[in-house]
């Protein structure tokens, strides 16, 4: 009995780990290789959300196809995000976090005011359990977390193998001595925005069949993106794998012990007492800004 | 971040008698305001107002040291649930409480600043925001002692109904907080806070204790932090953790910038302007984000330097000297 719930949470811890990584990916390519604060990730990861749902539930096209679609679309965004969001306010904290604020608002009211708050879901990309001795997955977070692990370790080979990806870290790292090597920063910095955009889309879908669709269901994931980024070290993709596993261990295995509304505190407490221990994070180094 | 450290510079030009006889001349119309009109409204607007513009200024004075306080609403519901829980339960009076609740801010500020002082810049505004945020949840699984999500409702007023009198209350306290907040900018500390932001190498190769001096500015905002708090439960009754949550922190950076983080003045206009506009159009409720947002767009991509630059930059348009690149293009940090 006791093994089956450790097993269960331990299944569950993975399951965590996955969906955060999935919503942390674009957001740390962006926040932690190249030191854009991607304040509208998370209403990026909204639209993204909402255009599945639109194209698969109401135009009623497959699922997938939809999944594919989406991404596509989304992926125009980047190159708009690069050119005004990011360029005018390089290296600028207070002011690059202020525009992503202000752009988040103008799209989440618009989207309360024109959804008027009805729940929305977008059907399970899988359906059915799958049976292992006593326990059971459901296929539907298997999907999750292949997904999730497949993106992790393709965005870990698109920056540590290809050229594309040493030249964001190095842009990243220093932009004078990346732009004295020949390298076209606008261009580097917009692939990266639509890489972005694109993971960003992928986990809206995703995790909007999951855990349902809300104009602001976008908070939450910049929070969770914000919590695995900084424990993970910025600078470091591979950090937010290990950072996954520890706040999706702490949300799996929390509850075992507690229970109430105290779980939640406890689990910030602890990531800030990680902090306080190691402050550049578990991997990282110092920033920019 | 850096826009508030050179903000000496900017304040030796010119004399000092045109701001304080403007200074004079607004205080003196906000003095009047009750005398012709009584419409509770307007001084409740006003009342709130004030409050957020002694928050908002306090959030610069920390930003000013070069920290980034992402958490500091928190600080204003330390004191506010503090002063609201004794005066409630214990059944003290308001009096008490409300300095007691600003020194429980103080002290919190104080136990937590040191361990945060270890960390800099982005990791710095990434714990304090975890932190604002544990705070609301804490506070939220407080139970009946704190009333949970609904908030602590019946906390003992200050001193009654009326609005009038804390009308006055308010703009006392606010004025002189300001005036210290403005007396420890400009004095030796304030400059010690600057340096520290600027460089904390250079400051501590020079015998800066960077550590003090990064504790000593977040005590001095959370005091005043939890002084706004403190009064705000007294006077409005009901408290709820919304109104201490991140996206309070995230109003006073926009008050901040919209105003000028560079200038002392800057939070004050910022304030002054986006908690009224929003209330001049309460017809369109709904709307209101799009105000609010829409100020906050053209200011930070048409003024590097918020309102309170404003003058200096029709001026520099008018002079063809575009000295200020800020924000043009890409530059390194």
């Amino acid at each position: 009995m006791t093994l089956t719930l450790f097993v269960g949470a331990i299944i569950n811890m993975l399951f965590l780990a996955s969906m955060y990584i999935l919503i942390a990916l674009g957001f740390a390519l962006l926040f932690s290789i190249m030191e854009l604060l991607h304040v509208a990730h998370g209403v990026i990861y909204m639209l993204g959300g909402y255009l599945c749902y639109s194209l698969s539930v109401t135009l009623g096209m497959n699922q997938w196809l939809s999944l594919v679609l989406t991404v596509g679309i989304i992926c125009c965004f980047g190159p708009v995000l690069e050119r005004f969001f990011f360029r005018p306010f390089f290296r600028d904290f207070d002011r690059t976090l202020l525009v992503g604020i202000g752009i988040s608002t103008i799209i989440e009211t618009t989207m309360a005011l024109s959804k008027s708050n009805e729940a929305q879901s977008l059907r399970a990309f899988a359906t059915g359990i799958l049976k292992m001795g006593p326990i059971s997955v459901s296929n539907e977070r298997l999907v999750t977390f292949l997904i999730g692990a497949l993106l992790l370790l393709a965005v870990m080979w698109l920056i540590h193998r290809t050229k594309v990806g040493l030249q964001m870290q190095a842009v990243g790292q220093d932009l004078e001595a990346s732009l004295l090597q020949g390298i076209n920063i606008y261009r580097i910095s917009a692939l990266a925005c639509v890489i972005a955009c694109g993971l960003a889309a992928v986990a809206g879908s995703l995790l909007g069949a999951y855990m349902g669709l809300g104009p602001f269901m976008g908070d939450f994931v910049f929070q969770k993106a914000l919590v695995l980024v900084v424990l993970g070290g910025i600078g470091s993709i591979g950090g937010i794998f290990v950072a996954g596993l520890v706040v999706g261990g702490i949300d799996a295995f929390l509850p075992l012990f507690i229970s109430g509304s105290a779980t939640s505190a406890l689990a910030i407490g602890i990531i800030i007492v990680v902090l306080l221990l190691r402050p550049k994070g578990f991997f990282g180094r110092e920033m920019g800004f | 971040m850096s826009d508030a450290v050179s903000s000496a510079r900017d304040e030796k030009k010119g004399s000092r008698l045109g701001p304080f006889a403007a200074v004079a001349l607004i205080v003196l119309v906000l003095a009047a305001i009750p005398l012709l009109t009584d419409s509770p409204y307007l001084l409740h607007v006003l009342n709130l107002t004030f409050l957020t513009i002694l928050a908002a200024v306090s959030f610069r004075t920390i930003i000013i040291s070069g920290q980034f306080p992402l958490g500091h609403a928190a600080f204003m519901g330390i004191g506010a649930y503090a002063s609201g829980m004794m005066a409630k339960w214990l059944g003290w009076s308001p009096w008490i409480t409300i300095p007691l609740g600003t020194l429980v801010a103080t002290a919190i500020g104080i136990v937590i600043g040191y361990p945060f002082s270890r960390l800099r810049a982005v990791y710095y505004a990434m714990v304090s925001l975890f932190f604002g945020i544990a705070v609301v949840q804490i506070i939220n699984a407080g139970g009946v002692l704190s009333g949970g999500y609904s908030g602590l409702t019946g906390i003992p007023p200050l001193m009654g109904f009326s609005k009038t009198p804390y009308y006055y209350l308010f703009l006392i306290v606010t004025l002189v907080s300001l005036l210290v907040l403005y007396r420890f900018e400009t004095c030796r500390v304030g400059t010690t806070w600057k340096a520290v932001a600027q460089s904390y190498l250079i400051a501590s190769s020079v015998g800066v204790n960077e550590a003090f001096y990064r504790v000593y500015a977040l005590a001095v905002g959370c005091f005043f932090a939890g002084l706004s708090g403190a009064l705000y439960a007294h006077y409005n009754f009901t408290i709820g953790t919304s109104s201490f949550d991140f996206v309070a922190t995230m109003m006073f950076l926009m008050y901040g910038v919209v105003g000028g983080m560079f200038s002392f003045a800057g939070p004050i206009v910022g304030t002054a302007l986006l908690v009224l506009a929003p209330e001049a159009a309460r017809g369109l409720k709904q709307y209101v984000p799009y105000i609010s947002a829409g100020i906050l767009l053209i200011v930070v991509y048409g003024m590097p330097r918020g309102l309170i630059g404003l003058p200096g930059m029709i001026k520099g348009l008018f002079a063809r000297r575009a000295k200020d690149g800020a924000g043009r293009a890409y530059h390194a940090s």
